[in-house]
């Protein structure tokens, strides 16, 4: 280990050398990285954001279901919730009596509903239903139709739900791109190393017959491997703090309304800055150790 | 220090280059070993310093079954095994200092035992006054010696010469001849040469085991070179 850290510079120089020496090679890596990790933060912004809206949308999504008007009795109704909360996928069932049923109605109606209130209320006590997957929303709300003591049910947000799944479509659109193109930085790498490999063959060789480690040998590729993802890190590091700044302040914080309300830029910019960094050096690493390794095990 | 027993190595391509060698060379020898081309002489190089694997029969050198040692564990088992080879192959952008240095840093020693240790072997290969010239600036026999001295520089219990005189007239070659007899004697090491060159070896008489097709077809103490008409 202390001999380890004590090559480091060794390491260090060799792998700077090598950059400067396959310039263009580097370049092209660098770039590859740097598309891979531009989308990479794009990627990120949007799903840091959907898991926030995600979470509001939940909240926002509730089943409203209302009971027969003979429900009325207090058994009655702690039977029914028992039934509705025994639903698979439901988190929660507040009861809502019928007053209350006036009274947010009043409050989205208007004013003239208020002659209702009192003995002649026509509305029927209900229940506010939560779910814990939004995606399991409309199969639970037929289910609690079905049941005999329920009039009606119904969720508001049929087109928010839509676009959550809209969106979580583009976001696995994404993950996959965001993969192929690792890939592609990954043989990209893999190649420029490999031209370093053979224009030092000579060394190696030198190095191998007089017993170097095979960690030895391949400790500056690595390290250049992961300077050539550091460096393609700088520009998407870049662009992701301007950018999501700028998104955040020209839009108020927030996307239409407070449901969607974006991450806070500190720490959320810093945090997907910190991912581009380690995943563009972990790209380099892999991609260096893939070649280093094929070479080295093809011979004894 | 060196034992080969039954050793066979066929490839791929049906080539028997080595066909049952029974070797034993004591630690401190100062061995020639002769043999035309395609005789199996690389082949036996390349089975003691590990980079090939015997077919059957075992190569044991100062104790280790090389055949059997684990990809990981060559390198450790090489730092025993210096090699010479006809071309040279010193690294051109570095100096003669930096050329011996090189081989004792990749092993991960530290700078003042190299220091110290890369002055003690251009001494002992006579190249101080060259130290700081790159190999472009040193005749062949220079750049041999330098390369000797990064053979030895980790103090290798086995020196094996692959034609160490290939590329040098007479009188360089006897030189160098000198400089590996010296190197068996003071620092004990032992020493194969591979070689073609009849004169030398009938000028420097010592132990010569001759290959053929494979075969050890001649093992005589302080024989001379041998001629098949």
């Amino acid at each position: 280990m202390v001999q380890f850290f004590k090559s480091l510079p060794f390491h260090i120089n060799t792998a700077c050398k090598n950059l400067i020496r396959h310039f263009v090679m580097t370049l092209s890596a660098s770039s590859a990285v740097m598309v891979t990790l531009i989308l990479l933060a794009a990627f990120l912004m949007i799903a840091g954001n959907i898991e926030g809206f995600a979470n509001h949308i939940e909240d926002e999504i509730r089943i409203h279901a209302v009971l027969s008007e003979d429900i009325a009795l207090e058994e009655q109704i702690a039977e029914s919730q028992r039934l509705i909360e025994a639903i698979d996928g439901v988190k929660e069932a507040e009861f809502s009596d019928k007053d209350h049923e006036l009274a947010l109605w009043i409050a989205e109606k208007g004013e003239v509903f208020s002659i209702y209130e009192g003995e002649t209320n026509p509305l029927h006590n209900a229940f506010f239903i939560s779910v814990s997957d939004p995606n399991q929303i409309q199969a639970i709300t037929e289910e609690i139709i079905a049941l005999d003591f329920v009039d009606d049910a119904m969720y508001g947000g049929n087109s928010i739900s839509q676009m959550v799944s809209m969106i979580n479509t583009i976001r696995t659109g994404i993950v996959v791109f965001v993969v192929l193109l690792g890939m592609l930085a990954i043989f990209l790498i893999s190649n420029t190393i490999k031209m370093g490999i053979y224009s030092r063959a000579n060394e190696i060789s030198i190095m191998r017959n007089v017993g170097a480690t095979n960690l030895f040998i391949k400790m500056p590729f690595v390290f250049e491997g992961m300077l050539m993802g550091l460096f393609g890190s700088v520009i998407p590091c870049i662009l992701t703090y301007f950018g999501y700044r700028q998104l955040y302040t020209s839009m108020g914080g927030r996307l239409f309304s407070n449901v969607f309300s974006f991450q806070p830029i500190s720490p959320f910019v810093f945090q997907i800055m910190g991912i581009l960094i380690i995943g563009g050096m972990l790209v380099g690493m892999i991609g260096s150790f893939i070649s280093t390794t094929r070479y080295l095990h093809w011979k004894r | 220090m060196i034992l080969l027993e039954n050793v066979s190595k066929s490839f791929k391509n049906g080539v028997h280059a080595l066909r049952d060698v029974n070797l034993y060379i004591e630690e401190g020898e100062f061995v020639y070993i002769i043999g035309p081309t395609g005789s199996g002489k690389s082949t036996l190089i390349k089975l003691l310093d590990g980079e090939l694997i015997p077919t059957t029969g075992r190569v044991v050198v100062a104790g280790t079954d090389v055949g059997n040692l684990r990809h990981s564990r060559v390198p450790l088992y090489r730092r025993n095994i210096g090699v010479i080879f006809q071309d040279y192959r010193l690294l051109p952008e570095l100096t003669v200092f930096e050329n011996i240095a090189f081989a004792l840093q990749v092993i991960g020693m530290d700078k003042v035992t190299i220091r110290h240790r890369v002055r003690e072997v251009l001494e002992l290969v006579s190249l101080e006054d060259k130290a700081k010239s790159f190999p472009r600036e040193l005749s062949g026999g220079q750049q041999q010696r330098a390369t000797i001295g990064r053979a030895i520089a980790n103090q290798p219990r086995v020196l094996i010469a692959d034609e160490p005189t290939g590329n040098l007239d007479p009188e360089k070659s006897q030189e160098i001849m000198g400089l590996l007899e010296k190197i068996n004697l003071e620092e004990n090491t032992t020493i194969l040469m591979v070689t073609h060159d009849a004169n030398l070896v009938d000028m420097n008489k010592k132990r010569t085991i001759a290959l053929e097709e494979g075969f050890v077809v001649a093992d005589i103490q302080k024989g001379g070179y041998i001629r098949h008409d």
